[in-house]
């Protein structure tokens, strides 16, 4: 009973910190889809030089590791371009998380316009649909449904890497159970915390579940 | 003057001569069909004409205007960008597989060209697009997604979504093709009402039948070449060539 009672203590200081974990996740798929969005258009524009340079993006983020590019942004940036300095730790794990997730968000929308059936764009062509316009009118909005599944997997995976910064100590879910960790000197503050990461990707598979459903209404 | 004009347009995959001197001319009114068999170069012509495939080489003309002048894949033709736009709006195309956006109703379907290309308003083309609809005898269906229709209803208003940007020229793709048998009549019937009213058309068809009823000139192509061409009484009663003759004996 008295762990119990412990643990309830420590929830409010737990759900927090859990707002910087929160919101540091929504920011970050969410500006991670829109550069994304951009990134994959021109990975498969047929302009060369711009192809490759989305193509060089992704290959830099996805090709080291995540704790690195926090580092950089954080670290590295400052010292070697003064007016890069970001003193803001939240507003520099947003940088990182965001460019980061733009990359990986970038193929998963590649793959989905990709999957699109070609006739659906010669249609588009011969009805005299600029390139612009086929993309924006018909071809994305096709493939947003299939893009629902692995962006809510992305998420998911964000909302567990947030637990990185806590290694440029913000205060995230993450630092504040290491803290209370040390200060009650017990790991089991591990408990509540791990029932609060997993809550919150009950709640998020769920809605991403939804919305699924809600973009197949005409299938 | 011709109302599509092609002067031999020779289309390379690698090594492989898809099309090869193709040369024909269409008249205003007229109604060709292009027979032969399968990997003979008549989708690849058809889609030629649209732009949907570039050709290597050759010169296409749609009503007297050069549109396309290719030496080696390059382009030649005088015309802007904009001008060649404009004259490929002129032509309207059907494919075998139907095509239609599967996240529109039959209605969006019908009316998103004419409102984003044509910039015409909506509630006019929503007008027009009910006209061409009901047209097409669907209009019970105006609200329905692809996915609720048959492959005949679909195709019915693919051509209806082509319509409604009124072409002066409609290029069928095997329209019928893809559907199963029992519904390939409501779909040739559009065509030939199509036919009757005038409408100048290029059809890609494996429907004898329908070739011989509906067609000016038949045209029969054969390894990316025009083997011949002529009235459907002539060329389906006295083919010229060996291989017409088989190929007419093998379908018929």
């Amino acid at each position: 009973m008295d762990k119990l009672r412990q643990m309830a203590e420590w929830l409010p200081p737990l759900i927090d910190a859990s707002k910087i974990t929160l919101s540091l996740a929504v920011i970050s798929v969410v500006i991670g889809l829109v550069l994304g969005v951009f990134i994959a258009l021109g990975r498969i524009s047929k302009a060369k030089l711009l192809s490759k340079l989305c193509g060089i993006y992704i290959f830099i983020f996805r090709g080291t590791p995540l704790l690195m590019q926090l580092f950089f942004v954080y670290y590295a940036l400052p010292l070697a371009i003064p007016a890069f300095t970001i003193n803001n730790r939240f507003l520099a794990a947003c940088i990182a998380f965001s460019l980061n997730s733009a990359a990986y968000q970038a193929e998963i929308i590649r793959a989905a316009i990709q999957s699109i059936d070609s006739g659906q764009m010669e249609a588009a062509k011969a009805l005299g649909l600029t390139y612009g316009q086929a993309m924006r009118l018909i071809i994305i909005p096709q493939s947003i449904k299939r893009l629902i599944p692995p962006v809510g997997n992305e998420f998911i995976m964000v909302l567990k890497d947030t637990s990185l910064v806590s290694t440029i100590a913000l205060v995230d879910l993450m630092k504040r159970t290491s803290q209370i960790q040390s200060s009650a000197s017990t790991a089991l503050v591990y408990v509540p915390a791990a029932c609060i990461y997993l809550l919150f990707t009950a709640a998020f598979t769920y809605l991403f579940n939804y919305l699924e459903k809600r973009y197949s209404i005409y299938e | 003057m011709s109302f599509i004009k092609t002067a031999d347009i020779c289309k390379d995959f690698g090594p492989l001569k898809v099309l090869q001197n193709v040369s024909i001319s269409v008249e205003q009114g007229e109604v060709v069909c292009i027979i032969g068999p399968s990997g003979a170069g008549k989708s690849t012509f058809l889609r030629a004409l649209n732009h949907l495939e570039k050709i290597t080489s050759g010169q296409i003309y749609i009503e007297d205007k050069l549109l396309d002048d290719r030496k080696n894949g390059t382009n030649h033709s005088p015309l802007t960008k904009k001008e060649k736009n404009e004259i490929l709006l002129e032509m309207g195309m059907v494919f075998q597989r139907f095509n239609l956006f599967p996240h529109k109703t039959v209605l969006e379907n019908v009316m998103l060209a004419p409102v984003q290309v044509r910039k015409i308003p909506k509630e006019k083309a929503k007008e027009k697009a009910k006209a061409m609809i009901d047209m097409v005898g669907l209009s019970d269906k105006i609200d329905a997604y692809p996915s609720k229709l048959s492959g005949g209803q679909q195709q019915r208003v693919a051509i209806a979504r082509a319509l409604a940007m009124e072409p002066k020229i409609m290029l069928f793709d095997e329209p019928t093709s893809a559907l199963d048998p029992e519904l390939v009549g409501e779909v040739l019937s559009v065509i030939k009402r199509l036919a009757a009213d005038g409408m100048t058309m290029l059809i890609v068809t494996h429907e004898i039948g329908f070739a011989k009823d509906v067609a000016d000139k038949i045209v029969f192509m054969y390894d990316g070449i025009i083997l011949e061409e002529g009235p459907p009484a002539a060329l389906f009663t006295q083919p010229k060539h060996e291989r017409t003759r088989a190929f007419l004996q093998a379908v018929l």
